[in-house]
């Protein structure tokens, strides 16, 4: 085989290898729900009431010519958008209301960037909106198709791409954070009072959000603790792309970056709730669907049967890779 | 998958992948495209100056505007931020001005439509606030130092929105 064709293979298999509907399905309700309630009570309207002095339009808006627009056209996308996130939870109308959510996500949270600094903890949910406007994540389990009526829905490649898009951004997100701290600092962000001098900084209201707990003053107060977290931050960020290559480390890695998050949110205060319910899209919610379900009906069974052959359980044990055709299905 | 369909997927992956990768390799920021470079500098300083609102409430008392509630849809870290870029302006006495006037009309119109429990203010001050960092963040509401940068009176916003009627 040509090398070319071993590359095209790679690639191929990566991308478009046969996997259930159900997964990318379940993903797009979970992320898609979390997004919605997490941006019903935001109110983008109140930015075209800044002073023109605040308006400084980022790079991709300036090439672009993206305006700001009058304060009755935001409530209207506003609500257009997020109407369009909870349809496209649903899976109702999911082709046009995904359009629309990505769409409309790209310059509503865009928006606020242009004003003042470009932040960070959003971009994650930009690109998992494209991603989901080109997938097809309602063949199974939405009302489009409850209205259409069930059929089989084979494995397919299409319902793969999304999900590996979305670990390979994230990987991205973290390769990008930690390789920025190595090039501009080197070591020394990890094996100097850096860490320790920002968690003491974070509890004088300079971020977006406060730090949730008083944890990050604790450790601030031991200089070989702050240098062991910074160090153990900085391994997580440059090395979370491992993730992409094994599948085996890939659940913990996952773990640890939402740990991650949670720790920074609870000991420095940026609020990366965004990339949580960009979390979401990782998980295997139909193996925990599949557990779940085979929990209940151990629960069940053991309560209300005296006599239970083995057999009843067995396929029940072990959540597989794919859900047997026997199992409920959607 | 048809082909077609295929060539469009592998189009919109190649296009995702490559963006991130181009700002990562070359330090440059095209959002939602980033290299991310949030806390990556070094901080060696033990003192540190940021920006802060304080507002002047009726019986002439100041009150330093922490909670983000107060300032939105802005919040500490944004708006010291633009705050610093606006100061580096060329006629930046001006426009910082503008900006506090800009905060402090926010500020009472949304007081005033309950839109925050925030008391009613005579005027709005911009200080640039110096601390020395303590470990237990003790002093925070004592910075060591606080240098006036711009002040706006609740009756000169009033006086430009009359203008501004007027106008109309």
């Amino acid at each position: 085989m040509k090398t070319r064709d071993k590359y095209v293979e790679t690639w191929n298999r990566f991308w478009f290898e046969p996997a259930s509907a159900l997964r990318l399905a379940s993903a797009r309700a979970m992320f898609c729900g979390a997004a919605f309630l997490f941006y019903l009570p935001y109110d983008f309207t109140e930015w075209p009431s800044a002073a023109p002095t605040f308006w400084m339009p980022m790079r991709t808006f300036e090439l672009l010519h993206v305006p700001l627009i009058p304060a009755e056209w935001l409530f209207v996308l506003q609500i257009v958008w997020k109407v369009s996130l909870g349809l496209c939870a649903i899976g109702l109308w999911t082709r046009a209301s995904a359009i629309v959510a990505a769409a409309g996500g790209t310059y509503l949270l865009g928006l606020p960037h242009n004003f003042g600094a470009t932040q960070h903890y959003d971009t994650l949910v930009v690109f998992a909106l494209v991603i989901l406007a080109f997938s097809r994540a309602a063949d199974v389990r939405s009302v489009d198709t409850a209205l259409r009526g069930r059929r089989a829905i084979a494995d397919d490649g299409e319902y793969t791409w999304p999900i590996r898009a979305m670990w390979v951004l994230t990987a991205l997100v973290f390769f990008g954070a930690g390789t920025s701290k190595l090039r501009h600092s080197g070591l020394e962000w990890a094996f100097s009072d850096n860490f320790r001098l920002l968690l003491m900084r974070a509890y004088y209201h300079v971020s977006d959000g406060d730090p949730l707990t008083r944890i990050g003053l604790e450790i601030a107060k031991r200089s070989w603790l702050s240098q062991a977290i910074a160090l153990t931050s900085l391994g997580i960020e440059t090395f979370y792309i491992v993730a992409l290559f094994s599948r085996r480390a890939r659940p913990y890695i996952a773990a640890i970056g939402i740990l991650f998050f949670v720790g920074i949110r609870a000991f420095m205060g940026p609020t990366f709730e965004p990339y949580l319910i960009c979390g979401l899209f990782l998980v295997p919610w139909h193996r925990v669907e599949y557990r779940a379900r085979a929990w209940a009906h151990r629960v069940a069974t053991a309560t209300n049967a005296s006599v239970i052959h083995p057999d009843d359980c067995r396929h029940y044990s072990s959540a597989p890779d794919r859900i047997p055709r026997s199992a409920p299905t959607p | 998958m048809s082909a077609a369909r295929r060539g469009v997927i592998n189009l919109l992956l190649a296009c995702l992948v490559a963006g991130s990768v181009y700002d990562i390799a070359t330090d440059q920021e095209h959002w939602p495209f980033s290299q991310y470079p949030m806390f990556s500098g070094i901080w060696r300083a033990t003192t540190f100056k940021w920006h802060r609102l304080v507002g002047v409430l009726t019986n002439g008392r100041e009150w330093t505007i922490e909670d983000t509630r107060y300032i939105f849809p802005f919040d500490n870290s944004r708006l010291h931020l633009a705050i610093v870029r606006i100061a580096l302006r060329p006629d930046a006495e001006r426009k910082l001005a503008d900006a506090v006037a800009n905060c402090l009309e926010r500020y009472e119109r949304r007081r005033r439509a309950g839109q925050h429990d925030g008391p009613p203010l005579r005027a709005l001050r911009l200080y640039e606030f110096e601390w020395d960092l303590q470990p237990d963040a003790g002093n925070v509401d004592k910075p060591d130092v606080r240098k006036l940068v711009a002040e706006v009176r609740v009756r000169q916003i009033a006086g430009v929105e009359a203008a501004n009627r007027v106008g109309q």
